[in-house]
C-alpha cells in the first residue's frame, strides 16, 4: 500500500515538474435555489491539488493548463459534480442535491459519516418524517420508520411512554437504547420534553459499532439532533398548529344488563346457589365504557425562527402542547411548554461555538391505569345493572365485588398530578487546529426539576372496598390510636414530593481527517468523556386537609394534631462514568472501507474487582459497484458491509456489589412502631457488566439511482446477564427489604433479518412518489439460565397466583406458560372415559392436554404446562407513502406486527364481575361449544392459566393518513410569505385485529416479563386533526 | 505537516490519557447517608438497632396461623377461590408438594430471621459495653425461636451458628439433623433465660419466662418430659403469670400484655401496607384474611374469608364451654341475633365455607388499621400465654413421671377458668384429655397441626393425611436445587 502511495505522489510530483504551466481559477458556488454553499471540496481530478469554498462559496484554484483538465466539485448532501476546464478562468457552479441519498450525512457516534461510507448497521429517519405524524413523543413517531427497533405503547395515555426495542430483547432487566439528543443522554420518560417539530434528523445505531458508546452501548444507541440554522440564509419564520379531536377507536363488546343477567342466573345456578335476578329483563343497563370514555382535544403550536450570517448560524424556537385523555378528560393531561435556542459561531477563524439550549415545562395528570383497580379495569369489571348514580344519590357502590369500585367515582376522587422543568443543553467548543484535525470539547447538562402531588380525600366507594380512604359513606376518617386510648383523625392526605436529577458530561475528542493522494482518506477520532448523574428527592405525607378539597391540598395546610401521622422522606444518588475511546477508519477510493475502535470504561455502578470494561468493534465495507467488473447497468451503488463487535450493559441499581444496611429492620415496642437496621441487597463484589457480541452483514444497493435496498442479518449474544435470581433462602435474603445480590448468570440470543426498502421520484418534477418499507423479523431465545434455577417467574394471571410468564431457557424472554386446552367436555361419559383424569372436569369444562403423558392432569406443578404463547412479534412491517402533486400532497404511514401473543388479563374472575359477549357461546347443554366453558359459581379448574386465555395480538394499523395542500408561491409573493400548507390528518383510523381487548399495541406493565399481559391498558386514542404551517 | 500532526496526535492523546487515568479517583465514591454492612457495630446503639431488624421477622408468624389450623382437622382454607392462594389449600387437602408459595415463605422468612441475628452474634466481639448480654441474650432467644419453627416444619435443615454464607458457601451445606439443631435451640434458649429478667418494662421484648416456656416447648416436641416439667413448672413457680379472668377478653387489641401473656408478636395498626409484600407489613394480616368476606354490618369488619374452622371442631365443644362462642364466630347465628338482621350482608369466598369463622382473630370494629385495612390489625399473635404454660406442664408431667395430680392441677387451672368441670382421671386417659384440652383451649391459634403430629394422633385425625410423610412439609424444591441439590427430600414427597 506504501509503495502505492509512494508512487503516486512520485507521478504527481513529476507531472508538476514537466507541465509547469499553471492557471487560477474563481467561481461561487449555489445551490439550486441561489444559496452560496461554504465548505465544498474542489479538486483538480487526479491531483491532490484542491481548496475548499469560503463563507460565501468563492473559491479559488491554480489548475494545470490542460485540455483535459477537470475539477471535482464534492459536498455532503450534494451530487458530486465534474467540469472539465476547457480554458476558462472563471467557474460558477449550481450544485443539485443528491436524490439517491448516498451522500446524506449519518451521525454516528462522535463525529459524522455519510451513508456511502458507512460501515456499520445505522438507520435515519428524517425530521420531517416524524414531524408529520403529529405524534406528540418521538418514541411513538420512531414505531415502524426503521427496521430492527420494535417501539410498543405501555400507556396510550397522554405523556405515556413506550418500550423502544433495539433488536430485540437482551437482557432481563433493562432493554431501553442510550438516548443521545444533541449528545445529551435521555431517558425514555424523558422524551416528553422534546418537541417532535425540533427534530433535524434521528439516527439509530443497532449494530457493534455503536460500541464507541461502550458500557451503555448494548441495547444500540438513538442518536437525535434537533434543528440548526443554515449559513447564509436569511431569517426563516416558520409557524405551525393543529388542532384535533380524540376518540376511543375501540369499545370491547361487553354484555348488557339483560344478557349480564341472563349468564349470571345461569352461573349461580349452575354453582347450586340462588340466582340473583329475579327479573332479567333490564334492558340495555348501565355501558359503563359510554361513562368512561370521553371525546378529548389535543393541539400543538410551533413558532420558530432560524437562519444563519457568515459566521453564525441560529434556530430557535417555542412551542406549546396540551392532550386531555379520552379515559378522564383533563384528569389525565399533558401539557408542555418548552423553548429552544440553538446557535454556532465561529468565535474566530479557527475557533467555533456551537449551543444547544432547551427549557421545557410539563405538567401530567395521571389516573391508576395498567392494573388490577385502574379506571379501566373498573369499567370493563362495573356491572350493567347497576346505575352510575343511584337512586339516593350517591356513585353507586358496586357491592357484590369487593375490589371493582365504581369507575366514575374513582376518576372524581384521583389527584395525581407531576410537574416537570428541565434545562438541557449543551456547549461545545470546536478548535480547528489545521485542516486535518478538529479538537472538540463540550460540555452537555440536563438538569430536571420534578414535582410530584398527589391528593388522596376521604372516599367511600361502598361497603368493604379496599380504596376506601373513609370509613362511611359520610365520609368520617378512620381513627387512629396515637397512645393508650388517645385517638386521632385520619382525614384526606396529601404527598408532595420534590426530586432533582442533573446529568453532566464533560467530553474532549480530537478528530482527524485526511485525504492521501485523493485515494486514500483516513479518520481518527481519540477522546474522553466524563460523565456524573446525581439525583436527589424530598417528599412528605400530611394529613388532615382541610374540607376534604384538593383547593387546600399542600403539606402547609395540614390539621393533623401534633403533626401524627404526617411523616417524610428522602433519597439520593451519585454515579459516574468515565471513558476513553480511538477509532480509526481507513478507506481506499470509497470503494474499500475499514474501522476499527475500541472504548474503555470505568463505571461506578461496579466494585473495584470489575470497574473497568474495554469494548473494541472492527468494521468493514466494500462497494463492490466501484469495481470494474461489476457491470449491472441498473443497480448504481451496491455494498457489502460487515461488523464485529463487543459492547456492555451497566444498568443496575447503584452499590449492587457491595451490601447495604438498607433492608427493613421494623418492630413494634410498646405498641411504637420502631426503626432498626437490617441488612438490604446481598452485596457481590465481582459483579461486572453484561457483554453484547454483535455480528452484522449487511447489503446496500440503489437500483436505477432512485431505488435504494438496504438488508442487515445480524447475531446478537448477550451474556452474563445482570439478573436477580432467587438465591438459597439460607443466605437470609428474603428479609422485608432484603434482596438477593444482582450477580452476572443467564444469556440470551437474538437473530434477525431487517429489510429496508426506499423508493422516491425526483423531488423537482410535478408529480412526486417516495415510498419506504421496513421489515424486520427477530428470534429470540434464552440461552442459559442461573445454576440451580429452572426459569425465573415474570408477571402472574389473575389474582393471587399462576405465573403466566417466564425467563427460561430454550424459550423467547417472557413467554407464555400454561396449559394447552383441547376443547370442552361434551358429556359425562367423555369425562368418564377420557385417558386423561382431569381432577373436578364436569360436563362443559376446559379439557386440558396431559402433555408428561402420566395420564393426569398435574393442576399442582409444572409437569403439564407448556409454552403457549410469546409476546414477541415475529415480524414487524412499517410502509411509509408520500404523494405530491402540484400543490396537494397525500402521505400514510401503516405499522404491522405479526406473531405476538396477548394474555386476555383485565376479566376479574368474580362471579359478579361483567364479561366480554364471547361468554354469550358459553357451553351450555343446549349450546356445545368447543371453545367457552359453561359459567358457574362454584370453583373450577377453567380459571388456571391456558391457553384459552391467550390471544392472538397481531395487527396491522394505518397510524396516520394525512392530506395537505400547499398554496403556490406566486399567491403569496404578495404578502411576503414564503408557503402555506393545510392540512387534514387521522392518527389510527383504522386497526384490523382479531384481538378483544381495548389495543393490540401493548407494551409492558412492569418490567420485561411483564410484556403482553393486557391489564387494560389504556389504548391510544383515534385522532382527527386539522392543521397549518406558515413559513415566511 | 506531518511531525505537527503527530505532535498534535501525541499532544492530545496524552492529555486525554491523563484525564482518564489521573482521575481514577473519581469512580471511588461512597453510597450517601448510608451505612454499610460490614463497617457496622461501632456504638452500643448500632447492636440494639440490628436487634429490632432480628426481631421484625416474628411478625412473619401469622403463616404459623394459617398452615397450623389449615393443616389440622380444625380449619379449611377459604379464601376467593381454590387458586387464591393455592398453596393453603394444597395443604388443606393434604396434597401439597415440592412447590408451594407458602411453605417457601415459612423457609425463607425463618432464615432471614436467623441472618440477622447471626449478623449480630457474628460480630459480639466488636466492642464491649454495659447491656451487651442482654442485647445478644435476646438475639440467641429469636435465634431460637426461628429455628424452632423450622424444625417444626421441615425437620432437618442446615444449621447455621454466627456467621452469614455467600451464594457459594451454599452449595456445600448439608442438612443438619434435627437432633442437633434442636440442641442449639436448647443452647440459645437456655442462654437466654439465664440473662433475661422475668420482666422486661418494653413491651414485646423477650423475657426470662418467654425463653423458659419455649425451652419447655422444645423439650416437649422431643418427649423429653422431665426436662419440660422442671422447665415449665419454673415457669409456673417463679414467672408471676396467671390466667386472666375473661376468656371472651384474651384477644382483643385493649386486652394484650397482661398477666397470662409470655410472649407476644407484637403489631401495629399504624402503618399501611401492600399484598406484595405481606412479610413488610407491621399489621398482623391474619385477622383481616379471616374476616368476613364482603361484610356490611356492625361489631365484625369485612375480610377475605381465609381459614375458616370446620364443623367437626364447633361440634367437638362442649356446648356450655364458652370457649366454643369465643374461638368459632357462627355468623349466620350472630347476624340472626342482631337487631337489624335483615340489613346485614356477606358474601360467600368461592374457596370454600363452612359457616364459621376464627373469633380469635377476626377484623372486628376498633380494631381495624390503617389502608389496606385487611392487612394491618394491630392484633398481637399470642406465641405463648400462660394457658398453653400450664397444659403443657400438665402433659409433661402426665406423660413423664406419671405425676397425674401435678398434671391435674395444671389442667384444671385452665378449665375452672371457663367454667368447666375439673377433671380427675389419670394416666392415658388424662393424657387424651388434656391433648382434647389444648384442642379447646388453643384452636385457632396455630399449634393444632404440630400437636397432632407431635401425638401421634395426626393420621387419625386430618383427611388425607399418609403416616410417615406429611408429619413433615416438604422442603420447597427450589430451595434444594439452590443450595446445589444435594439435599434430600423430606420422606414421602
Amino acid at each position: 500500500m506504501f509503495k502505492k502511495i509512494l508512487l503516486t505522489l512520485i507521478i504527481g510530483a513529476l507531472s508538476s515538474v514537466i507541465t509547469a504551466q499553471q492557471t487560477t481559477i474563481t467561481g461561487q458556488i449555489k445551490d439550486e435555489s441561489g444559496i452560496t454553499i461554504p465548505g465544498v471540496t474542489i479538486v483538480e481530478k487526479g491531483t491532490t491539488n484542491g481548496t475548499v469554498s469560503d463563507m460565501d462559496g468563492n473559491y479559488s484554484i491554480k489548475v494545470t493548463e490542460s485540455p483535459t483538465t477537470k475539477l471535482l466539485y464534492t459536498f455532503i448532501g450534494f451530487a458530486p459534480k465534474e467540469l472539465v476546464v476547457a480554458g476558462r478562468t472563471k467557474i460558477d457552479v449550481e450544485m443539485e442535491p443528491s436524490v439517491a441519498a448516498l451522500d446524506e450525512v449519518v451521525v454516528v457516534g462522535y463525529g459524522t459519516s455519510t451513508k456511502k461510507e458507512l460501515t456499520g448497521a445505522t438507520s435515519k429517519v428524517s425530521g420531517e418524517s416524524i414531524e408529520r405524524l403529529n405524534i406528540p413523543r418521538m418514541d411513538q413517531a420512531l414505531q415502524g420508520q426503521v427496521s430492527g427497533v420494535t417501539i410498543n405503547t405501555n400507556s396510550g395515555s397522554p405523556g405515556g411512554s413506550s418500550s423502544i426495542r433495539i433488536r430485540g430483547l437482551s437482557t432481563f432487566g433493562d432493554n431501553d437504547p442510550l438516548i443521545l439528543v444533541d449528545g445529551v443522554v435521555y431517558d425514555s420518560e424523558g422524551l416528553n420534553a422534546l418537541n417532535p417539530n425540533d427534530i433535524e434528523s434521528i439516527n439509530v445505531l443497532k449494530d457493534a459499532t455503536a460500541g464507541i458508546y461502550g458500557v451503555r452501548a448494548a441495547n444500540g444507541v438513538i442518536i437525535i439532533e434537533t434543528k440548526k440554522g443554515k449559513a447564509n440564509s436569511k431569517p426563516q419564520f416558520e409557524v405551525s398548529s393543529y388542532y384535533g379531536i380524540q376518540q376511543a377507536s375501540k369499545r370491547l363488546d361487553l354484555l348488557n344488563a339483560q344478557e349480564y343477567a341472563v349468564i349470571k342466573n345461569e352461573m349461580f345456578a349452575n354453582g347450586g346457589e340462588t340466582v340473583p335476578f329475579a327479573n332479567t329483563d333490564l334492558g340495555a343497563g348501565t355501558d359503563w365504557q359510554d361513562e368512561v370514555f370521553t371525546t378529548a382535544a389535543i393541539s400543538n403550536y410551533n413558532v420558530s425562527m432560524s437562519g444563519g450570517t457568515k459566521s453564525t448560524t441560529y434556530s430557535v424556537g417555542g412551542s406549546y402542547f396540551t392532550q386531555d385523555g379520552i379515559v378522564g378528560g383533563d384528569k389525565s393531561n399533558f401539557s408542555r411548554y418548552n423553548a429552544r435556542v440553538n446557535i454556532s459561531t465561529e468565535l474566530s477563524e479557527k475557533l467555533k461555538l456551537n449551543s444547544v439550549l432547551l427549557y421545557t415545562h410539563e405538567s401530567r395528570n395521571t389516573l391508576p391505569e395498567n392494573g388490577i383497580g385502574s379506571v379501566l379495569y373498573n369499567t370493563v369489571n362495573a356491572f350493567p345493572t347497576d346505575p352510575v348514580i343511584s337512586p339516593d344519590g350517591n356513585y353507586s357502590y358496586l357491592e357484590e365485588v369487593s375490589d371493582i369500585i365504581n369507575p366514575i367515582a374513582q376518576m372524581e376522587n384521583t389527584h395525581n398530578n407531576s410537574l416537570v422543568d428541565k434545562i438541557v443543553g449543551k456547549e461545545e467548543l470546536v478548535y480547528k487546529i489545521n485542516k486535518d484535525f478538529d479538537f472538540t470539547n463540550r460540555i452537555n447538562y440536563n438538569y430536571a426539576l420534578v414535582d410530584t402531588k398527589v391528593f388522596s380525600p376521604l372516599a367511600w366507594y361502598g361497603p368493604g372496598k379496599a380504596q376506601n380512604s373513609a370509613i362511611n359513606e359520610d365520609l368520617d376518617p378512620s381513627l387512629v390510636e396515637i397512645g393508650d386510648s388517645v385517638f386521632i383523625e385520619r382525614g384526606a392526605s396529601v404527598f408532595e414530593q420534590r426530586a432533582t436529577y442533573l446529568d453532566l458530561n464533560f467530553e474532549s475528542f480530537l478528530n482527524y481527517s485526511h485525504v492521501f493522494n485523493t485515494d486514500h482518506t483516513v479518520k481518527g477520532t481519540l477522546g474522553a468523556s466524563v460523565f456524573t448523574r446525581q439525583g436527589a428527592g424530598l417528599n412528605g405525607t400530611a394529613f388532615n386537609i382541610p374540607n376534604n378539597s384538593e383547593d387546600y391540598a399542600d403539606i402547609s395546610a395540614n390539621q393533623a394534631p401534633g403533626g401524627f401521622l404526617n411523616n417524610v422522606g428522602s433519597f439520593q444518588f451519585e454515579e459516574r462514568l468515565l471513558s476513553s475511546f480511538l477509532r480509526a477508519e481507513y478507506g481506499y477510493k470509497y470503494k474499500y472501507l475499514i474501522s476499527g475502535l475500541i472504548r474503555r470504561d470505568g463505571s461506578t455502578k461496579f466494585g473495584p474487582n470489575n470497574r473497568y470494561g474495554i469494548f473494541p468493534t472492527v468494521s468493514g465495507a466494500w462497494v463492490f459497484s466501484e469495481e470494474d467488473f461489476f457491470t449491472v447497468p441498473i443497480i448504481t451503488f451496491a455494498k457489502l458491509r460487515a461488523s464485529y463487535g463487543v459492547s456492555g450493559n451497566d444498568q443496575i441499581p447503584n452499590f449492587a456489589y457491595r451490601a447495604q444496611l438498607n433492608g427493613e429492620g421494623v418492630y413494634v415496642f410498646n405498641d411504637v412502631i420502631t426503626q432498626g437496621v437490617a441488612l438490604g441487597r446481598a452485596s457481590n463484589p465481582d459483579l461486572r457488566w453484561e457483554t453484547t457480541r454483535q455480528l452484522n452483514i449487511g447489503v446496500d444497493l440503489t437500483f436505477w439511482e432512485s431505488f435504494n435496498f438496504t438488508t442487515n442479518f445480524f447475531l446478537k449474544n448477550t451474556y452474563d446477564l445482570l439478573f436477580q435470581p432467587d438465591v438459597s433462602a439460607v443466605i437470609g435474603s428474603y428479609g422485608p427489604g432484603g434482596q438477593p445480590p444482582i450477580i452476572n448468570a443467564g444469556d440470551v440470543s437474538n437473530r434477525g433479518i431487517e429489510l429496508e426498502l426506499g423508493y422516491s421520484t425526483d423531488p423537482r418534477k410535478a408529480l412526486v412518489f417516495s415510498s419506504n418499507f421496513n421489515m424486520t423479523a427477530i428470534s429470540n431465545k434464552v440461552t442459559a439460565v442461573p445454576d440451580g434455577v429452572d426459569f425465573l417467574p415474570g408477571a402472574s394471571f389473575g389474582v393471587g397466583g399462576n405465573i403466566a410468564t417466564r425467563f427460561e431457557e430454550g424459550f423467547a424472554i417472557g413467554y407464555f406458560n400454561g396449559f394447552e386446552t383441547d376443547g370442552i367436555f361434551q358429556s359425562q361419559e367423555e369425562i368418564d372415559n377420557a385417558d386423561v383424569v382431569q381432577q373436578g372436569a364436569q360436563v362443559g369444562d376446559l379439557r386440558f392436554v396431559d402433555q408428561n403423558g402420566d395420564g393426569v392432569i398435574n393442576f399442582n406443578d409444572e409437569s403439564d404446562k407448556v409454552a403457549i404463547g410469546s409476546p414477541i412479534p415475529d415480524f414487524t412491517f412499517g410502509l411509509n407513502v408520500n404523494v405530491r402533486y402540484m400543490g396537494f400532497d397525500l402521505s400514510a404511514n401503516v405499522y404491522s406486527a405479526i406473531g405476538q401473543e396477548i394474555i386476555r388479563n383485565y376479566e376479574r374472575q368474580q362471579p359478579y364481575a361483567n364479561q366480554l359477549d364471547y361468554v354469550i357461546d358459553r357451553w351450555t347443554g343446549g349450546n356445545p361449544s368447543e371453545v367457552n366453558p359453561r359459567v358457574t359459581t362454584s370453583s373450577t379448574q377453567n380459571t388456571v392459566f391456558s391457553d384459552y386465555y391467550v390471544e392472538d395480538g397481531s395487527f396491522v394499523r394505518l397510524r396516520n393518513i394525512q392530506l395537505g395542500y400547499t398554496i403556490s408561491k406566486s399567491l403569496l409573493e404578495k404578502i411576503k410569505v414564503e408557503s402555506v400548507r393545510v392540512y387534514i390528518s387521522a392518527n389510527n383510523l383504522i386497526t384490523l385485529t382479531n384481538y378483544m381487548g381495548f389495543d393490540p399495541d401493548i407494551g409492558s406493565a412492569g418490567g420485561t416479563l411483564a410484556a403482553g399481559v393486557d391489564y387494560g391498558f389504556y389504548p391510544q386514542a383515534r385522532t382527527f386533526m386539522g392543521g397549518i404551517n406558515l413559513k415566511f | 505537516m506531518k511531525t505537527l500532526n503527530i505532535k498534535i496526535f501525541s499532544i492530545t492523546a496524552f492529555a486525554l490519557l491523563a484525564l482518564t487515568v489521573g482521575c481514577k479517583k473519581f469512580l471511588d465514591i461512597d453510597p450517601l447517608f448510608t451505612q454499610d454492612a460490614e463497617n457496622y457495630f461501632q456504638n452500643p446503639g448500632d447492636y440494639d438497632l440490628a436487634l429490632i431488624g432480628a426481631y421484625d421477622l416474628l411478625q412473619g408468624s401469622f403463616l404459623n396461623v394459617w398452615i397450623g389450623e389449615i393443616a389440622s382437622d380444625n380449619s379449611i382454607a377459604g379464601g376467593e377461590s381454590v387458586n387464591d392462594t393455592k398453596g393453603l389449600h394444597e395443604i388443606d387437602d393434604m396434597i401439597h408438594g415440592g412447590v408451594n408459595i407458602e411453605l417457601r415463605q415459612v423457609f425463607r422468612w425463618n432464615y432471614a430471621g436467623i441472618t440477622r441475628a447471626n449478623y449480630i452474634l457474628q460480630n459480639k466481639d466488636n466492642i464491649d459495653f454495659d447491656g451487651k448480654e442482654v442485647i445478644l441474650a435476646e438475639t440467641r432467644f429469636l435465634r431460637a425461636y426461628y429455628y424452632f419453627q423450622l424444625v417444626k416444619f421441615f425437620g432437618d435443615v442446615p444449621l447455621i451458628i454466627d456467621e452469614r454464607l455467600g451464594v457459594d458457601e451454599v452449595q456445600d451445606l448439608e442438612r443438619t439433623p434435627k437432633s442437633e439443631v434442636y440442641a442449639q435451640i436448647e443452647a440459645d434458649l437456655e442462654y437466654a433465660s439465664g440473662i433475661l429478667d422475668w420482666t422486661n418494662p418494653v413491651k414485646g421484648r423477650a423475657t426470662k419466662g418467654a425463653a423458659l416456656s419455649f425451652l419447655g416447648k422444645v423439650y416437649l416436641y422431643q418427649d423429653k418430659f422431665t426436662e419440660a416439667a422442671s422447665t415449665l413448672d419454673q415457669v409456673i413457680a417463679e414467672g408471676g403469670y396467671s390466667l386472666i379472668p375473661d376468656f371472651n377478653q384474651l384477644f382483643t387489641v385493649g386486652n394484650e400484655n397482661h398477666s397470662e401473656t409470655v410472649f407476644d408478636v407484637e403489631y401495629s395498626g399504624l402503618e399501611g401496607g401492600s399484598y406484595d409484600c405481606l412479610i413488610c407489613l407491621e399489621g398482623n394480616a391474619a385477622p383481616g384474611f379471616h374476616g368476613i368476606r364482603q361484610y356490611n354490618g356492625p361489631v365484625y369488619g369485612d375480610g377475605n374469608s381465609y381459614n375458616l374452622p370446620t364443623q367437626e371442631l364447633y361440634d367437638a365443644f362442649s356446648s356450655n364451654d364458652l370457649r366454643r362462642d369465643a374461638s368459632i364466630l357462627d355468623i349466620d347465628a350472630f347476624i340472626a341475633a342482631q337487631p337489624n338482621s335483615g340489613e346485614i350482608t356477606y358474601a360467600i369466598g368461592g374457596g370454600g365455607h363452612t359457616g364459621y369463622y376464627n373469633n380469635k382473630y377476626i377484623k372486628k370494629q376498633g380494631e381495624i388499621g390503617l389502608p389496606d385495612n385487611d392487612l394491618t390489625s394491630p392484633v398481637n399473635y399470642r406465641a405463648i400465654r400462660y394457658a398453653d404454660v400450664l397444659l403443657m406442664a400438665a402433659e409433661a408431667h402426665n406423660r413423664g413421671a406419671g405425676n397425674d395430680a401435678k398434671a391435674l392441677e395444671y389442667v384444671n387451672l385452665v378449665r375452672s377458668r371457663v367454667n368447666m368441670p375439673a377433671l380427675a382421671s389419670g394416666g392415658a386417659q388424662l393424657t387424651q384429655e388434656i391433648w382434647n384440652e389444648r384442642r379447646f383451649e388453643l384452636s385457632g391459634e396455630g399449634h393444632r397441626f404440630f400437636d397432632l403430629v407431635r401425638t401421634g394422633q395426626a393420621a387419625d385425625a386430618i383427611d388425607g393425611f399418609t403416616s410417615n410423610k406429611n408429619e413433615l412439609f416438604p422442603l420447597p424444591q427450589v430451595e434444594i436445587d439452590l443450595a446445589g441439590g444435594n439435599w434430600n427430600q423430606n420422606p414421602g414427597y
